[in-house]
C-alpha cells in the first residue's frame, strides 16, 4: 500500500523589538550570561509583566500578511509547567484567543502554486536557556531569553511532503524577513520549529494518529526528522502495528527521533487568563495603520519580477528569498543604466558566490546599487570586457572605490579601436603560423585559440567580439 | 467526585503524607462541593473584560539590573549562572 | 500621652510647630515595640537602624526650614509581603525567609519619597493565606486587646502594631479580607481600596486579580493620607487604573449625612453574624441615620455563593503564582535531593505550610484538565453576576453597611483544625474583593468580654472619597476612633 504523508508545523519565531516582551531589559542575542535580565524576567517575586506595543504590532503584521482575522479583542494566558530555564514555572502566551487565526499562505512547490492554512498566531515569551558541561554535574541557567518575545504560527496539516514542508517554512522565513520583524536566524535560535507528522493511505482522507517532533535546528533538518518519521509511521504499519501520539525528540546527528513522552504522560498545562494583564483591544484603525506599514510580500514581488523585468520563475524566486537581494536588484535597476537580467545574473552569480564563500549577509558585502549598476553599464556599453568586469568587481569589494575609477587607474578600458586591433591580430596570426594552417585545414576550435591569443596580447583589454570580426577577416 | 490528591500533588510538584491525603481530600470536597451547588449562571464571556482594555509599554530598553543583584538569593551559583542538578532532555 | 499614641496628623503637625522631632517619634514606637513585641509578636523585621537614620534626614529638614511631604518622618510599618529593597521580605514563610529583594514595592518608593520612616516588616499568615497569623512560620501574633486571641488575618501583624501603638501607620495587603477582619478584630481602621488603585508591583502575589495593598491607622485623616501617598496609576502594575485621584483631605471635614442613602444588605445579618455583632453595626447605622442618612434595606443575593467563587479564583491564582518557589533562584531550598524533581518536590513540601499547600493543591484542581469548566469558569461566571449585583444596588444607594466579621477575634488555636471554620471568618469580607469595590473597617464599639467589633462600608468603585467623608462624620460622632490598646 502506499502512504501519504501529512505534515503540520509550528514556527517560533523571536521578534526583533527593542525590548523584551513583558519587560524592559534589552532584547540582544550574545551577550554575557546573566545580564541580560532583571527581576521581572527572572521571575522574583512580587514583580508584573507589563506588555510591549511593539509586539502586538509586529504579530498583527504578520497575522495580516498570512491573511488572517485578527481578535481585535484577545487575552493572554499562562501555561504552567516546571522547568528551570522558566522562572515564574508559568509562561505568558496566548491559548483560546489567539491575536491571529484562520489565515493562509500562498507556497510556490516545484514551480505551482499550494495554499497552505495559517491555524494561528500568537503572542508568548521565550524562555531561558540550560547549559550543560560534561565536567560538571549540574546545568547551569542563563535567564538572558527569558521574556523573549516570540510569535508562535501553527499550519494546517496541509503539506503532504519534506519538500512542501521545507518551502513553507522558507517562505514563512522570508515573509518575516520582509516585515523585519525577526532576525530569522536559526543557528541563533531566532526561528525554531516543531513538526507534526502522521501517515495515511494513499486516497484516504482520514488522517493518522501524529507525532510531534521537537528540537529541530534547521529547515534541512526539519527535512531529515519529516522523512525519517514518516518512514518510521509507515514502516511500523506496514508490519500491522499501530502508532502510538507521542512527543518525538529529533536528533539531527544520529538523523533519528527518540520518544520523549507519550501521550498518558502529556502535561496538563492549566492554562487560564493572566491575571496581570487586561483585555488586549484593538481598534480599526489601528489595524489598518499597522497594514499600511506592510511592504510588497515576496509573492507578489516574484509576480512583478515576471511581469516587468521579465525574469525566469527561478530567477525571481531566488532574488526575492532574500530581502536585502531583492533589494539591491531594484534598486540598481530603477538606475536604468544597465538591464534588469544581467542585475540579476550577477546578483545570482558573483555577488552571491561571495556571500556563500564569506557567509555573510549581502549587507556585509561591499557593493551598493551605485557601484553595481556603475560596474554593469561599463561592461554592457563595451566599455569594458565582462572578464575585466570581473576582476574590477574583485577590486571592489575590498576598496571603497567606484568601478569608473578602478577602471580607470589601472588602465582597464576595454580596446575598441580598430586600427590598434588590427594591428595586434596582425601580429597574432604572423606569430601562430600553425594555428592558421589548421584553420584552413578545417579545424574550427583553431579560431578559438587564435581569439584566446589575441586577448592575450590585449591583456584581457581587447573587446572580444570586435577582435573575433577583424580575426576572421584577416585570416581570409 | 473523586478528586486525586496525589496526582495534583504530583502536578504542583508537593509530597502529601497518606494521612494528608484524606485530610486535605475531605477538605477540598466541602469547598467544591459549594460550588457545585451554585444556580445556572448565564454563560456570557466572563474571561475578557474589553470595558477595561490594557495600556501597553512602549518599546524602550532600560535596565539598571546588575548579574549580581539579580544571583545574589540563589541558593546555589556557578560561573555567572544559577546551578540545577543536571537535566537531561 | 506618649508620641506612639498619636496619629499621623497630629505628628504631622506637631513636627511643622517643631513640638517635637522625628527621631523622638521614632523613638518613641521603637521603645514601645521593646516593652510590648514579645508579647504582640507583630514583627518579623525591625529596621531599627535605617529607621532612625531617616528620622534624622526629616529633622535636618525641618530644621533647614524645607518644605515637608505629609507623611515625612512618620513611622509606618510594612506587611512582610511588600518587596523592600535589600530589607528580607518573607511572607511569614520559611520558603522566602532568606529573601531579600533586589528593588522596592512601588508603595515602598513612594514612601520613600516622602521620607516616611520605616519601621519594620509585619508578621502575616504564610503567604498571605489565612484569618488569624497563625500559619506564619516564625510566629504567631496575639491580639493586643486580649493576648490569648488572635489578631485576625492575613495582615496580622499590621492590624496588631498600629492598635499596640507599635506604629503609628501601616500597610496590609487585602485578598479576601486580609485588611478589614484584623483591623475590626484589633479595633482600628483598615481601607481595601478599589482594585486598580494601588499598585501591586513588589507585593508577592497571591491572587492577582484580587489582592490591593491598603493602610492600616487609628483614625480615618491617616488612612486617607496613606491611601493619597500610595494609589495612582503605574507603569510598572498593567492593572492599574489610568485616572486622577483628587485631594481626599481637602473634604473631608466638611461631609455631610444629609440625603445620603446606606443601603443594609439582610445577606450580611444572617444567622451565622453573631447577635452582638448584628446589634453594635445597626446601632452604627442608627447613628448615621439620626444625622441624616437614609437607610435602605437592600438585597445581593449571590452573597451566600460568594465564598466558593473566592475559594476557586484565589486558589487557582495562588497554585500558579506560588509556582515560582522551587528552590531555583531564590529562597529557601532542601538540602535533600539527588536530582531535579526530588528538588522541586523537597524544596516545596518542606518549605510551605500545611495552609499553602491545601489552597494549592485546589488551585490545581480547579485548573486541571476536566475540571476548568467546572469551577474555575464557574466561579468567574459568578463573579460576573456579583458585580452585576453591586452595581445594581449601587444604582439604589450611596454605600452599604455591613459587619466586618461574623464575630469578634477567636482563641489562638481555636479553628487551626478547621480550615471551613476558617474560611467562614471572611463571609463578609470577599464579595468586596470578587467585586473590586473599595471597602473600609471601622470599629463601632466592643463585646461582653471587650474585644472590639468593626463594622465594614463599602462603595462603588473608586468611590474612595465616600467612604472617608462618612467615616470621618461617624468617627466624630463617636467622639474619635484612636485607642491604643493597653499592655
Amino acid at each position: 500500500m502506499d502512504y501519504e504523508i501529512v505534515i503540520g508545523l509550528e514556527v517560533h519565531a523571536e521578534l526583533s523589538t527593542e525590548s523584551k516582551i513583558y519587560c524592559s531589559c534589552k532584547n540582544e542575542f550574545g551577550f554575557e550570561v546573566n545580564t541580560r535580565c532583571c527581576p521581572i524576567c527572572t521571575g522574583m517575586p512580587g514583580t508584573l509583566p507589563t506588555l510591549n506595543e511593539k509586539v502586538i504590532e509586529y504579530a498583527v503584521k504578520m497575522g495580516l500578511a498570512l491573511h488572517c482575522d485578527i481578535n481585535q479583542i484577545c487575552k493572554q494566558d499562562r501555561k504552567n509547567y516546571y522547568y528551570p530555564d522558566l522562572p515564574k514555572a508559568y509562561q505568558i502566551s496566548q491559548f483560546d484567543i489567539p491575536l491571529c487565526e484562520k489565515g493562509y499562505v500562498d507556497v510556490l512547490v516545484n514551480g505551482k502554486e499550494k495554499r497552505i492554512g495559517v491555524t494561528r498566531i500568537h503572542i508568548e515569551e521565550d524562555a531561558g536557556k540550560l547549559l550543560h558541561n560534561d565536567n560538571f554535574a549540574g546545568s547551569l541557567v542563563d535567564f538572558n531569553r527569558c521574556g523573549v518575545p516570540l510569535i508562535e504560527i501553527v499550519s494546517e496539516p496541509d503539506m503532504r511532503s519534506a519538500q512542501e514542508a521545507k518551502v513553507y517554512l522558507e517562505t514563512i522565513r522570508s515573509i518575516l524577513q520582509y516585515l523585519d520583524i525577526s532576525d530569522c536566524k536559526m543557528q541563533e535560535g531566532s526561528i525554531r520549529c516543531d513538526v507534526n507528522v502522521s501517515v495515511m493511505p494513499k486516497g484516504s482522507d482520514v488522517f493518522g494518529t501524529r507525532c510531534e517532533m521537537k528540537n529541530i535546528n534547521s529547515f534541512s533538518g526539519a527535512v531529515r526528522a519529516i522523512e525519517f518519521e514518516a518512514n518510521r509511521q509507515i514502516q511500523i504499519l506496514k508490519e500491522g502495528g499501530t502508532i502510538t501520539q507521542e512527543t518525538r525528540r529529533w536528533d539531527d546527528s544520529k538523523g533519528k527521533s527518540f520518544t520523549l513522552r507519550t501521550k498518558e504522560d502529556a502535561h496538563d498545562y492549566r492554562y487560564f487568563p493572566e491575571p496581570d494583564l487586561l483585555t488586549i483591544v484593538l481598534d480599526d484603525s489601528y489595524i489598518n495603520t499597522v497594514r499600511e506599514q506592510i511592504p510588497e510580500l515576496p509573492n507578489v514581488k516574484i509576480s512583478r519580477y515576471l511581469r516587468e523585468f521579465g525574469l525566469s520563475q527561478v530567477d525571481a524566486s531566488l532574488l526575492v528569498e532574500d530581502p536585502e537581494k531583492a533589494k539591491l536588484f531594484e534598486d540598481t535597476t530603477a538606475k536604468k543604466q544597465c538591464s534588469p537580467k544581467s542585475v540579476c545574473n550577477w546578483i545570482l552569480g558573483d555577488i552571491s558566490k561571495q556571500m556563500n564563500e564569506k557567509m555573510l549577509p549581502l549587507s556585509e558585502i561591499n557593493i551598493s546599487a551605485e557601484s553595481l549598476s556603475e560596474l554593469l553599464a561599463l561592461i554592457e556599453s563595451g566599455k569594458i570586457s565582462n572578464a575585466t568586469g570581473k576582476t574590477v568587481f574583485e577590486e571592489m569589494l575590498v576598496s571603497d572605490k567606484m568601478p569608473s575609477i578602478i577602471v580607470k587607474e589601472k588602465g582597464f578600458i576595454q580596446i575598441s579601436d580598430e586600427g590598434q586591433l588590427e594591428t595586434i591580430v596582425q601580429d597574432v596570426l604572423k606569430n601562430n603560423q600553425k594555428s592558421v594552417e589548421d584553420y584552413h585545414n578545417g579545424k574550427t576550435n583553431a579560431l578559438g585559440f587564435l581569439v584566446g591569443q589575441c586577448m592575450k596580447a590585449t591583456k584581457g583589454q581587447g573587446n572580444p567580439a570586435k577582435m573575433k570580426e577583424i580575426l576572421l577577416k584577416l585570416i581570409g | 467526585m473523586k478528586i486525586d490528591v496525589q496526582h495534583l500533588a504530583k502536578l504542583s510538584r508537593l509530597h502529601i503524607s497518606e494521612e494528608q491525603v484524606a485530610k486535605f481530600e475531605m477538605q477540598m470536597q466541602e469547598i467544591l462541593g459549594m460550588v457545585d451547588n451554585l444556580p445556572e449562571l448565564s454563560s456570557e464571556d466572563c474571561l475578557i473584560d474589553p470595558q477595561n482594555p490594557m495600556t501597553c509599554r512602549p518599546d524602550i530598553p532600560q535596565n539598571n539590573y546588575k548579574r549580581d543583584d539579580i544571583l545574589k538569593n540563589a541558593p546555589q551559583v556557578q560561573a555567572g549562572c544559577v546551578v540545577v542538578p543536571k537535566v537531561i532532555e | 500621652m506618649e508620641l506612639y499614641q498619636l496619629t499621623a496628623s497630629e505628628l504631622a503637625q506637631m513636627l511643622r510647630n517643631k513640638e517635637c522631632s522625628s527621631e523622638e517619634i521614632t523613638k518613641s514606637v521603637l521603645n514601645r515595640i521593646k516593652e510590648t513585641e514579645d508579647r504582640v509578636g507583630s514583627y518579623v523585621t525591625i529596621t531599627e537602624e535605617t529607621a532612625l537614620e531617616q528620622a534624622k534626614v526629616v529633622d535636618a529638614r525641618l530644621a533647614a526650614g524645607e518644605a515637608l511631604s505629609p507623611l515625612a518622618g512618620i513611622p509606618i510599618s510594612v506587611k512582610d509581603n511588600i518587596c523592600t529593597k535589600g530589607i528580607r521580605t518573607t511572607c511569614s514563610s520559611k520558603m522566602l525567609s532568606n529573601f531579600e529583594p533586589p528593588y522596592n514595592a512601588t508603595v515602598i518608593e513612594k514612601l520613600s519619597a516622602q521620607e516616611a520612616v520605616i519601621i519594620g516588616k509585619l508578621n502575616m499568615d504564610e503567604f498571605a493565606m489565612g484569618s488569624s497569623c497563625e500559619t506564619s512560620y516564625f510566629k504567631k501574633t496575639r491580639n493586643p486587646h486580649s493576648l490569648d486571641h488572635v489578631p485576625g488575618g492575613s495582615s496580622g501583624g499590621s492590624a496588631a502594631a498600629v492598635a499596640a501603638g507599635e506604629t503609628i501607620l501601616s500597610l496590609g495587603s487585602d485578598t479576601g479580607g486580609s485588611i478589614r477582619l484584623p483591623a475590626s478584630y484589633c479595633g482600628v481602621i483598615g481601607l481595601k481600596p478599589t482594585y486598580g488603585s494601588v499598585s501591586r508591583y513588589g507585593l508577592v502575589a497571591f491572587a492577582s486579580s484580587l489582592d490591593q495593598i491598603g493602610p492600616f491607622a487609628r483614625s480615618v485623616e491617616d488612612i486617607s493620607m496613606l491611601y493619597s501617598a500610595i494609589c495612582g496609576m503605574d507603569p510598572l502594575d498593567a492593572t492599574t487604573a489610568r485616572r486622577e485621584y483628587p485631594d481626599f483631605q481637602k473634604d473631608l471635614s466638611n461631609a455631610d449625612l444629609k440625603g445620603l442613602r446606606i443601603g443594609i444588605p439582610k445577606e450580611y445579618f444572617s444567622d451565622g453574624v453573631s447577635t452582638e455583632v448584628k446589634e453594635k453595626v445597626l446601632a452604627a447605622a442608627k447613628l448615621l441615620e439620626e444625622n441624616g442618612a437614609v437607610l435602605k434595606e437592600v438585597s445581593l443575593p449571590s452573597t451566600g455563593y460568594a465564598l466558593s467563587a473566592y475559594y476557586v479564583i484565589s486558589s487557582a491564582e495562588a497554585s500558579s503564582n506560588l509556582a515560582r518557589f522551587d528552590g531555583v533562584k531564590y529562597g529557601y531550598r532542601t538540602e535533600n535531593y539527588s536530582n531535579l524533581i526530588e528538588m522541586y518536590e523537597n524544596t516545596r513540601s518542606e518549605g510551605f505550610g500545611d495552609e499553602v499547600k491545601r489552597r494549592i493543591l485546589l488551585g490545581t484542581f480547579v485548573l486541571s484538565s476536566g475540571y476548568y469548566d467546572a469551577y474555575y469558569k464557574r466561579a468567574k461566571l459568578l463573579q460576573k453576576q456579583i458585580q452585576q449585583e453591586f452595581a445594581d444596588t449601587f444604582e439604589e444607594c450611596d454605600l452599604l453597611l455591613t459587619p466586618t466579621g461574623t464575630d469578634t477575634a477567636f482563641k489562638m488555636g481555636e479553628k487551626t483544625d478547621d480550615p471551613l471554620k476558617m474560611y467562614a471568618n471572611d463571609i463578609c469580607t470577599v464579595t468586596v474583593n470578587i467585586a473590586g469595590l473599595p471597602a473600609i473597617s471601622l470599629p463601632c464599639g466592643e463585646d461582653a468580654s471587650g474585644l472590639p467589633i468593626g463594622m465594614q462600608l463599602i462603595a462603588p468603585k473608586f468611590a474612595e472619597q465616600i467612604l472617608f467623608n462618612v467615616s470621618r462624620k461617624y468617627e466624630t460622632l463617636v467622639g474619635g476612633l484612636n485607642k491604643v490598646a493597653v499592655l
